[in-house]
């Protein structure tokens, strides 16, 4: 993780430097997981290849304005999140991203082992949900971002963050429940 | 196995659950370097064309020198001397930097990145030669005919490379001293 993480830091200074092969790098290890995030929030795959290269547009474009390397993962995500919301909203079909209850947030360490072996159900379990905990899922079982840089990524209070994750996780266990009877 | 590791081994099996086709994988990512590579030419461009025109319009300044009036002749010059004194700096302090980048590179064992890396190494230590002897010629051809002149414009220089010092030596510096301390904390849990 540390690696990763040093890693990307590096890239991201060759690319505030211009350096091409660091952009075809960057670009060859953030596609997969931005393109799975983005697909969780565009349904339409066309649009999805359409968020992707603005982003990396903005990526481009902005790099430089990145103080420290070592955001450089929130700062990507949210970047995209940012792309994809105006898509929607272009679309109107961000309809229901604002929300919640506020309520403690209990990290459950069972539920996350338990499901450690079952990303194809996680997966499917994920479709059932509605975007906002899809989100939410998706950046923390993709990046693993606490809290913090989940409320970054997003636009949202830490505290409704907190929550998100929580209801969303809830939402997920019953999903994956709900799979398991069927 | 670890939690992280565990971690991350969840995330690439949900990466697999829905890959992009590879097909239009790679023909976005043409698309998109394609595009990048055309915008990072043309700031290159920009970059070029306003160092050409500062430069052309310092040394027009500096052959009409018997018309133009003392002090604006000490500030152009002043001006000039400045911008290539803090490109100076900031070339030294991006070798610093590349160098700690190298340094991290090595023990990630990415060889490849860390050939580049030596390459731009190489670039910087030229720009510096570059920068330093064009400093010196230009003391040489213009300053030392006039002592007071190059004693006003050494203080304003001398004033703002302070000034600029706060700024952006600050910034990379700091830069340097978290990259270590990530270095060494990779450095630990490696040992460990």
């Amino acid at each position: 993780m540390e690696q990763d993480k040093l890693s990307n830091a590096i890239l991201v200074l060759s690319c505030q430097r211009r350096d091409e092969s660091a952009f075809r790098e960057l670009v060859n290890r953030w596609e997969p997981r931005l393109y799975y995030y983005l697909r969780r929030i565009v349904e339409n795959e066309s649009d999805v290849w359409d968020t992707l290269q603005e982003t990396w547009l903005a990526v481009f474009q902005n790099i430089r304005k990145l103080q420290d390397p070592l955001k450089f993962p929130t700062w990507l995500y949210q970047i995209s999140h940012n792309k994809a919301v105006s898509l929607l909203r272009k679309e109107n079909r961000y309809t229901q991203m604002t929300v919640e209850q506020t309520a403690d947030y209990c990290e459950n360490n069972n539920t996350v082992s338990a499901v450690n072996e079952q990303a194809e159900l996680v997966h499917k379990a994920l479709g059932k949900l509605k975007l906002a905990h899809r989100e939410v899922l998706t950046l923390h079982f993709l990046e693993g971002f606490s809290i913090r840089e989940m409320a970054r990524v997003i636009g949202i209070s830490e505290g409704t963050a907190k929550s998100r994750l929580y209801y969303a996780k809830n939402e997920l266990h019953k999903a994956l429940k709900g799979a398991n009877h069927v | 196995m670890s939690e992280p590791n565990g971690k991350r081994e969840f995330a690439d099996n949900l990466l697999a659950q829905d890959p992009p086709s590879a097909d239009k994988q790679l023909r976005h990512k043409e698309v998109i370097l394609k595009k990048i590579e055309r915008r990072m030419c043309l700031q290159k461009a920009v970059i070029v064309a306003i160092y050409i025109v500062i430069f052309l319009a310092a040394f027009g300044a500096f052959n009409l020198r018997k018309c133009t009036d003392n002090v604006v002749h000490s500030i152009c010059w002043g001006t000039v001397s400045l911008h290539i004194l803090l490109w100076s700096l900031v070339y030294i302090l991006r070798g610093i930097c590349m160098e700690m980048e190298g340094l991290i590179e090595k023990r990630l064992g990415n060889d490849e990145r860390r050939r580049n890396k030596n390459q731009n190494l190489f670039l910087t230590i030229w720009a510096i030669i570059v920068f330093v002897l064009s400093t010196w010629l230009l003391y040489r051809s213009f300053f030392l005919t006039n002592a007071l002149k190059a004693v006003q414009t050494a203080v304003s220089i001398l004033w703002a490379t302070i000034f600029f010092l706060i700024f952006y030596p600050f910034r990379t510096a700091s830069l340097i001293g978290k990259l270590w301390l990530e270095y060494k904390k990779m450095e630990l849990n490696d040992r460990t």
